[in-house]
């Protein structure tokens, strides 16, 4: 059974989140979109698609210090896979305040969800206009950046163009691996936020090739990616060992990981993701006519460069 | 065993609930019109579905009290909307005076009349379920994140409370009023004594529980989630701990529901294969029927007063099956 995407969608208060989900809602892509949204906006008023529910946290006491999810999300998913009329696509959108990591982190926590769905992409809309005031003043707005896999730089149109091109560098030093689209009043090509694709290492680098190489950030921010790019093949146990104790030491600073890895002995790449202290790997399919290769990227925070690329050269084999 | 009748509902049977005097079966399914059945399984009433699909429902004051993901409850011609979340069901008070409906961080309280001052807006975690305390009408129970909390109708603070961290996604109060057991989102079941006030954590379970039910005396404790049927003996001086539980195997599956009948004590139990198992206990022992049914069972409900179990299925067919 192929299992159903589910799209985050982010944003600090005002941004634009939905103006976009009406457009999500209205515009006819021929999807049937369930959205479960906890900020109760402009949206949802008894709309057939979408749910309301109370943030409902919790911490899973399985070990993992920041592993908070979202009980509400595990019972409102619960259900609505167990309808004979499935979704194509579901949307969640988080609070303007919230940290979108126990979103994510419910989907690699939950088995039966993880079964089932799977998180397609974190959409963050970022609003041009005031988002430098806000990734000063507020936490949650530089982690909605960080955590993001799209972003919506929106309200363009209020903004000059070589304010945009500092934005978006600004952001760049965040989260190196989103591709940022610019918009005004969040008009875009629904299958670019819709249709994100999940993991997909590959076309981040293809968006921006340069972003893994060392040096090429700013740190501005206490907010930064850390890319880290190597060929040959690496030793899978050493990888393990030091991933494993990296997630137990500075989990809690971390909030994306998502790596490709060549594993001596293994024919096929080794596609990895992580959030937080939870990680999780996958058969990424065989490697073609492609070079074998390590690359890895972190966004967090107080990441230190030089000692995550020391620590990752002592896993290769 | 013997098949009395089957219908079917539009989509996955979500709840079952007979009326106190086991005339009339409501049967929710998660989407679609609700429907009421008599004891031969042919329908006589339907009520419409709620958008975005239904919660569980409830008889109350004769009629059905029904609730969905639109934040509605419809009861006798009314409808109430009591705040903006979705309602995931709506339970009765042991007397029939109250109906209760967990909103969010609400925990709402209605009498025939509408909304009550019993209600309680804002507690601190949202509502993930709820339990009447089947031996004080006017005691409540609320589970989600971070533990249990016990009110009385009227007063603003809980009379009692259980924090352990982790949430709970299930709770039952035993009939007696001595036990509260609640099923967690990891793999464990908590329990509390209340007149010894301490709290039991269960674990070891292979996967989440998402089912338990207390046997009408409450001496018995009954939990599924994997394909192996736990049942703990709640009686004593310590109940469940240190106690060795029956553990009952046979389903191929797991389990999705279980319900004891409050007439003969037998617990069903049914998993997401079809397999249904009725288990009858005996002094030290027990004997269990197995059936193998169509499809994937997720609702059970005994009648209250005959030997007959209403099945849900996740393929929205209802069976009443006799076991006299």
């Amino acid at each position: 059974m192929s299992r159903i995407p589910v799209t985050i969608l982010t944003g600090f208060l005002g941004a634009g989140k939905t103006t976009l989900l009406n457009r999500i809602l209205t515009e006819q892509h021929g999807l049937k979109i369930a959205v479960i949204e906890n900020e109760f906006g402009e949206v949802g008023i008894d709309h057939e698609l979408v749910i309301n529910a109370d943030e409902e946290l919790f911490e899973m006491n399985n070990g993992c210090i920041c592993c908070t999810v979202r009980g509400d999300l595990i019972r409102i998913l619960g259900n609505l896979m167990k309808r004979k009329d499935k979704f194509d696509h579901i949307l969640i959108e988080t609070t303007g305040l919230a940290d979108p990591g126990p979103v994510v982190q419910t989907f690699f926590v939950d088995e039966q969800i993880k079964e089932k769905l799977y998180v397609n992409g974190v959409v963050t809309l970022v609003d041009a206009k005031h988002i430098l005031q806000h990734i000063d003043e507020n936490d949650e707005a530089a982690e909605q950046i960080a955590f993001a896999d799209v972003l919506l730089l929106n309200k363009c149109d209020l903004v000059s163009e070589a304010d945009l091109v500092g934005l978006e560098n600004r952001i760049r030093d965040v989260n190196a691996l989103a591709v940022i689209h610019r918009t005004t009043r969040a008009d875009i090509d629904i299958t670019k936020v819709m249709d994100v694709g999940g993991f997909n290492l590959d076309r981040a680098m293809e968006v921006n090739p340069h972003f893994l190489e060392s040096g090429h950030h700013h740190h501005h921010s206490h907010i930064s990616s850390v890319g880290i790019e190597s060929p040959g093949d690496c030793d899978g146990k050493k990888l393990n060992d030091w991933l494993s104790k990296l997630v137990q030491e500075q989990g809690a600073d971390i909030f994306r990981m998502k790596g490709v890895f060549a594993v001596k002995n293994q024919t096929d790449r080794v596609i990895f993701q992580g959030v937080h202290m939870l990680i999780d790997a996958a058969n990424g399919g065989p490697w073609g006519e492609r070079p074998r290769k390590n690359s890895l990227v972190f966004i967090g925070r107080h990441l230190d460069r030089e000692a995550l690329n020391a620590g990752f050269r002592s896993c290769l084999a | 065993m013997k098949n009395i009748g089957t219908l079917r509902a539009a989509d996955h049977i979500l709840h079952l609930a007979w009326t106190p005097a086991g005339d009339s079966l409501a049967i929710t399914p998660s989407t679609g019109d609700i429907l009421v059945a008599d004891a031969t399984a042919g329908i006589i009433q339907k009520f419409p579905a709620h958008g975005m699909g239904n919660g569980a429902s409830a008889w109350f004051h004769g009629d059905l009290a029904t609730c969905g993901f639109d934040g509605k409850i419809r009861w006798a011609g009314q409808e109430w909307k009591p705040g903006r979340g979705m309602i995931e069901r709506v339970k009765t008070s042991p007397d029939g005076t109250h109906l209760a409906a967990g909103q969010g961080r609400a925990l709402h309280i209605f009498d025939k009349n509408g909304p009550t001052d019993f209600s309680l807006p804002q507690l601190p975690d949202a509502v993930a379920d709820f339990v009447w305390n089947p031996a004080k009408a006017n005691e409540v129970a609320t589970v989600g994140a971070g533990g249990a909390r016990m009110w009385r109708l009227g007063e603003k603070e809980p009379f009692a409370r259980f924090d352990w961290g982790g949430a709970s996604i299930l709770v039952d109060w035993s009939h007696t009023g001595r036990w509260l057991a609640t099923a967690d989102q990891t793999a464990s079941v908590h329990v509390y004594d209340f007149p010894r006030d301490y709290p039991l954590h269960i674990q070891g379970f292979e996967s989440k529980v998402q089912a338990l039910a207390f046997s009408a005396d409450g001496t018995r404790l009954a939990t599924g989630g994997s394909p192996v049927v736990t049942v703990w003996p709640c009686t004593g001086k310590k109940g469940p701990e240190g106690a060795k539980p029956i553990q009952v195997e046979g389903h191929d599956l797991d389990v999705c529901a279980v319900a004891f009948s409050p007439l003969t004590g037998q617990l069903a139990t049914g998993d997401e294969s079809g397999t249904l198992l009725v288990i009858t206990f005996e002094t030290g022992q027990f004997r269990r029927k197995r059936s193998r049914l169509a499809s994937g069972i997720s609702a059970l409900a005994w009648h209250p007063t005959l030997p007959l179990l209403a099945i849900g299925h996740v393929d929205g067919e209802v069976m009443l099956l006799s076991l006299a």
